[in-house]
C-alpha cells in the first residue's frame, strides 16, 4: 500500500511542478474569470438605447386621405414600440417637406448627424397594406426584422379589425396568447413535483450542462495524460526498472490516481475561480438574471453526479492506460486513443443532445451502454424523472463494466509494457499474454 | 547455496522457443557473464530472471527459494538503454525508485550522495537526466540499479556506448560490488569487459547454451592456431610450410594461422634459420574467437 502511495505522491508532485501544467492552469483560470465578467464588462460598454427610426409624417396631401398611409402606419410604430419596456427601437417622425427629393434630402441628414440611426420608407404595392423597407448603413438580422414584422403584423390586424366592426371584448379575445406551461411530474404518482418552477430548470439545466462538460474535459484530459506518461515511461526504458521494483498493478492504479487528483485539484481551482469572479458584488445579480439559483439544484443530482464522474473516470482511464502500454513511441500514441476519444465524444453528446431530448428513445437506451451510462444516465436524472431501479441497473453494469476493463487493462499492461516495436495486433496480444502466463 | 540458481529453463513464445533448457549458478561476489548475439535469448533470461515472466519449464531460485514480490528488494537492475525520466530530477526520481523498491527516503538521500560522490558527478544531484551527457546518464542508470544496496545485480550491456574513461569507472564500480560479495549477472558482446570481469560464462546461441563453465577452462579447451612472430628482419617462405593456414604481416609483427600446433614448432624452425627472433608467441584463443567460432559455425 505504502508504495502505492509513493507512486501516487511521484505522479503528483510531477504534474504539478510541470511548467505546462501550471502555465495551462493559469490560462484557464483567466479565460474563467474573463468569461464570469463578460455581461457585466458588455453591458457596461453597450449603451441600451434603441435604435432610432425615423419615418415621415403626413405630407399636406395624404393628411386629406383617410386610409392607412405611410405615416399612419410609422405612428403606429411608434406608440407600438414605446408601449414596451425596454424597447430596441424607437421611431422618430421627420417633418414631411411634401416633396421626395426634399424628403430623401432630409432622411439622409438626420441619417448622417446621427439623430437618427436608419429610417423607414413604406411601399405601397397595390394591396390595401403597404410593405416597410429599412435604410441604414448597417444590416438588420433576421431577428430584427423579425421584432419588425412582429409590430407590423399586429398592426395590420388590428387595421383589419376595425374595419370588421368587433367588440373590445371580441377583440381582446382574438388577441390573448394561447398558453404552453411545462410540468415535471413524478412518475411513480403522477403529481407534480412541487415547486418545479422555470428558474429551477434553468439552473438544473446549467448544472448539468457544466457536470458533463466538465467529465468530457476531466476524463479527455487524464486520460491523454496518463497514455502519454505510460508510453514515455515506456519508450524511455524506466518501465523495465518501475516493473521490476513494483508490481505492475500497483504501478498502474497508482498513476491512475494520482492524475485523477491532479484532474481533480485542476477542476475546484477552475470552480473556485468562478466562485470567487461571481460572487464579485457586480456580479451578483448575473446568475439571478439568467434564472439560476444554485440552491434550486437537488442534491439527489449531485450525489449523481458524483457517482458518475467517479465511476465513468476510472472507466476510462483505466482503458487509457491499457492502451498507453502498448504504444512504444509517443508519436504512435494519438492514432492508438482514437477510439477512446470517439467513445469518449459520443457519450458527451448523446448527453448534450438528450438535455433537450431527455427522453428520446436511443438517450434512453445508450444511458444503458455502460460508456455512455456516465452522460446519458446522468442527464436523464437531471432533466428527467428516472426510475431508481433504471439507476441501480445502469450503475450496476457500469461498476461491472469498470471492474472488468480495470482488470483487463492491468493483464494488458502487464503485457504490453514488455511489448516493443510496432503496436501488437489483438491476436499477438493475446499469443504474448499466454506465452507470459498471466 | 548460491544466491541465484537457475535449473533449466525453457520460454517458449507461441511456435518460437526463446530460451532452451538454461542452468547456471552464480555465486557470492562473483560476475557471470551471459553472452550471445542480437537475438540469441539474453533478454528473455534476464527477464525470467527478474520474474517479469516466468519460465515454461525449469526453476529459478534465489537464495534457495522460489520467485515472490519479496525478491524485488533484493534485485538490481540496469536496462540496457537507460531507464530514467529524461525530464525528472536526478534526486527526485532517484529517490522514488529506491522508496519503490522498500528503501526510506532518508536512507536513499544518503545512498545516492554516497554513489554520486564515487563518480564524481555530485554536481547533478539536482539536474534532469536530459541535461546530462550520455555517460553522466548512465553513471546515474547505474546508481539506480544499486541504490538500494540489492543483492542480486543484473546488467544488461552496462558499458555500451560509453567512452574508455567512463568504461573504466564503471568497470571499477562493478568490481567493488563483486568484491564486496553481491551476485552479478552480466551480459554483454563486448569480449574483452567479459575476460576482465567474469568468472563464469555462457555463450548462447539461438535461444541454446552452447559454451559454458569456467572461462580459463573453456579456452584451453580451443587449440592455439595462431602464432605471433616478430623477427629483425623479414622472413619470407612461411606460407610454404605445412600446417600454416595464413600469414599476415602487421606494423612490427607477423600473424600466422596455424592448423595444429605442430606447426608452431615448424615456423620457429624456419624463422630462425633465417632471422633472430624478437619475439615468438603461441596464442590462446580470445573470447572473441571463440564466440564468432561458436556462433559462426552453428550459423547455419
Amino acid at each position: 500500500m505504502s508504495k502505492f502511495w509513493t507512486v501516487v505522491g511521484f505522479t503528483i508532485r510531477n504534474k504539478i511542478k510541470a511548467k505546462s501544467y501550471v502555465i495551462s492552469t493559469l490560462i484557464l483560470v483567466a479565460i474563467i474569470s474573463v468569461v464570469v465578467n463578460l455581461p457585466y464588462m458588455i453591458d457596461k460598454f453597450s449603451s441600451d438605447a434603441p435604435d432610432k427610426i425615423g419615418y415621415l409624417t403626413a405630407s399636406t396631401e395624404e393628411a386629406t386621405q383617410s386610409s392607412v398611409t405611410p405615416s399612419v402606419v410609422g405612428d403606429q410604430m411608434r406608440e407600438y414600440f414605446s408601449k414596451q419596456e425596454h424597447p430596441d427601437y424607437e421611431f422618430v417622425p421627420i417633418e414631411n417637406q411634401n416633396s421626395d427629393e426634399a424628403n430623401e434630402q432630409k432622411l439622409l441628414d438626420a441619417l448622417s448627424n446621427g439623430d437618427i440611426d436608419a429610417y423607414a420608407t413604406f411601399e405601397e404595392d397595390g394591396t390595401s397594406f403597404p410593405a416597410m423597407v429599412l435604410h441604414a448603413d448597417k444590416v438588420y438580422s433576421e431577428t430584427s426584422k423579425a421584432n419588425m414584422q412582429a409590430a407590423l403584423q399586429s398592426i395590420k390586424t388590428q387595421f383589419a379589425l376595425q374595419g370588421l366592426g368587433l367588440t373590445d371584448e371580441q377583440q381582446t379575445a382574438l388577441f390573448s396568447q394561447a398558453v404552453v406551461d411545462s410540468v415535471k411530474v413524478d412518475i411513480s404518482n403522477g403529481e407534480a413535483v412541487a415547486d418545479d418552477t422555470k428558474e429551477k430548470a434553468g439552473a438544473l439545466y446549467g448544472a448539468v450542462y457544466l457536470i458533463l462538460f466538465l467529465l468530457f474535459m476531466t476524463i479527455m484530459g487524464s486520460g491523454q495524460l496518463i497514455a502519454t506518461e505510460i508510453t514515455a515511461e515506456k519508450s524511455s526504458r524506466v518501465m523495465e526498472v518501475l516493473i521490476t521494483s513494483v508490481s505492475p498493478l500497483t504501478q498502474m492504479f497508482g498513476k491512475i490516481f494520482g492524475m485523477f487528483i491532479v484532474g481533480i485539484g485542476q477542476t475546484a481551482l477552475l470552480v473556485a475561480a468562478a466562485a470567487v469572479n461571481l460572487s464579485l458584488p457586480h456580479n451578483e445579480s448575473a446568475l439571478n438574471n439568467i434564472g439560476v439559483n444554485i440552491k434550486d439544484i437537488p442534491l439527489d443530482v449531485f450525489i449523481y453526479a458524483i457517482a458518475f464522474y467517479l465511476i465513468g473516470y476510472f472507466l476510462f482511464a483505466t482503458l487509457y492506460a491499457g492502451v498507453g502500454s502498448l504504444v512504444s513511441r509517443t508519436e504512435d500514441l494519438g492514432q492508438a486513443v482514437m477510439p477512446l476519444m470517439f467513445l469518449n465524444l459520443g457519450g458527451f453528446y448523446i448527453g448534450i443532445f438528450g438535455l433537450n431530448a431527455a427522453d428520446a428513445s436511443f438517450v434512453k437506451v445508450a444511458s444503458f451502454i455502460p460508456f455512455f451510462t456516465p452522460y446519458a444516465m446522468f442527464m436523464r436524472i437531471g432533466m428527467s424523472s428516472v426510475p431508481v431501479w433504471e439507476i441501480m441497473i445502469s450503475l450496476a453494469v457500469l461498476l461491472i463494466t469498470t471492474f472488468v476493463c480495470g482488470w483487463l487493462s492491468a493483464k494488458i499492461y502487464r503485457t504490453g509494457v514488455l511489448l516493443y516495436g510496432k503496436r501488437p495486433t489483438i491476436k499477438e496480444l493475446r499469443k504474448a499474454m499466454k506465452a507470459y502466463k498471466l | 547455496m548460491n544466491p541465484l540458481v537457475v535449473e533449466r529453463i525453457v520460454k517458449n513464445y507461441g511456435e518460437k522457443t526463446a530460451v532452451n533448457g538454461l542452468s547456471l549458478q552464480v555465486s557470492e561476489g562473483e560476475i557471470y557473464g551471459l553472452l550471445g548475439a542480437n537475438g540469441a535469448g539474453k533478454t528473455t533470461t534476464m527477464r525470467m530472471v527478474l520474474g517479469l515472466i516466468y519460465p515454461d519449464e525449469g526453476a529459478i531460485r534465489y537464495n534457495g527459494q522460489a520467485y515472490s514480490k519479496e525478491q524485488l528488494h533484493n534485485l538490481g537492475y540496469l536496462p540496457e538503454e537507460r531507464g530514467l525520466y529524461p525530464k525528472v530530477k536526478v534526486n527526485e526520481q532517484l529517490v522514488y525508485l529506491a522508496q519503490l523498491r522498500g528503501m526510506s527516503k532518508k536512507a536513499a538521500e544518503v545512498s545516492l550522495k554516497k554513489w554520486l560522490e564515487q563518480f564524481e558527478v555530485s554536481e547533478y544531484y539536482g539536474k534532469r537526466i536530459e541535461e546530462l551527457s550520455k555517460g553522466n546518464q548512465q553513471k546515474i542508470g547505474f546508481i539506480a540499479a544499486v541504490i538500494h544496496d540489492p543483492q542480486i545485480l543484473i546488467l544488461d550491456e552496462a558499458f555500451s556506448g560509453l567512452d574508455p574513461v567512463n568504461v573504466e569507472l564503471l568497470k571499477a564500480a562493478v568490481k567493488g560490488l563483486r568484491d564486496s560479495g553481491k551476485t552479478i549477472l552480466f551480459s554483454t558482446h563486448r569480449m574483452e569487459h567479459v575476460e576482465e570481469l567474469c568468472r563464469n560464462i555462457t555463450i548462447m546461441h539461438r535461444s541454446n547454451p552452447v559454451v559454458q563453465g569456467d572461462v580459463k577452462a573453456i579456452k584451453k579447451q580451443y587449440p592455439r592456431e595462431r602464432v605471433m612472430l616478430a623477427t629483425d628482419r623479414d622472413v619470407t617462405g612461411l606460407e610454404t610450410l605445412e600446417g600454416v593456414r595464413y600469414v599476415t604481416k602487421h606494423e612490427n609483427v607477423t600473424e600466422i594461422g596455424i592448423a595444429s600446433e605442430d606447426a608452431a614448432k615448424r615456423i620457429l624452425h624456419h624463422a630462425q634459420g633465417q632471422a633472430d627472433i624478437e619475439r615468438f608467441e603461441l596464442m590462446q584463443p580470445t573470447l572473441n574467437e571463440i564466440f564468432i567460432k561458436t556462433v559462426g559455425e552453428r550459423h547455419e
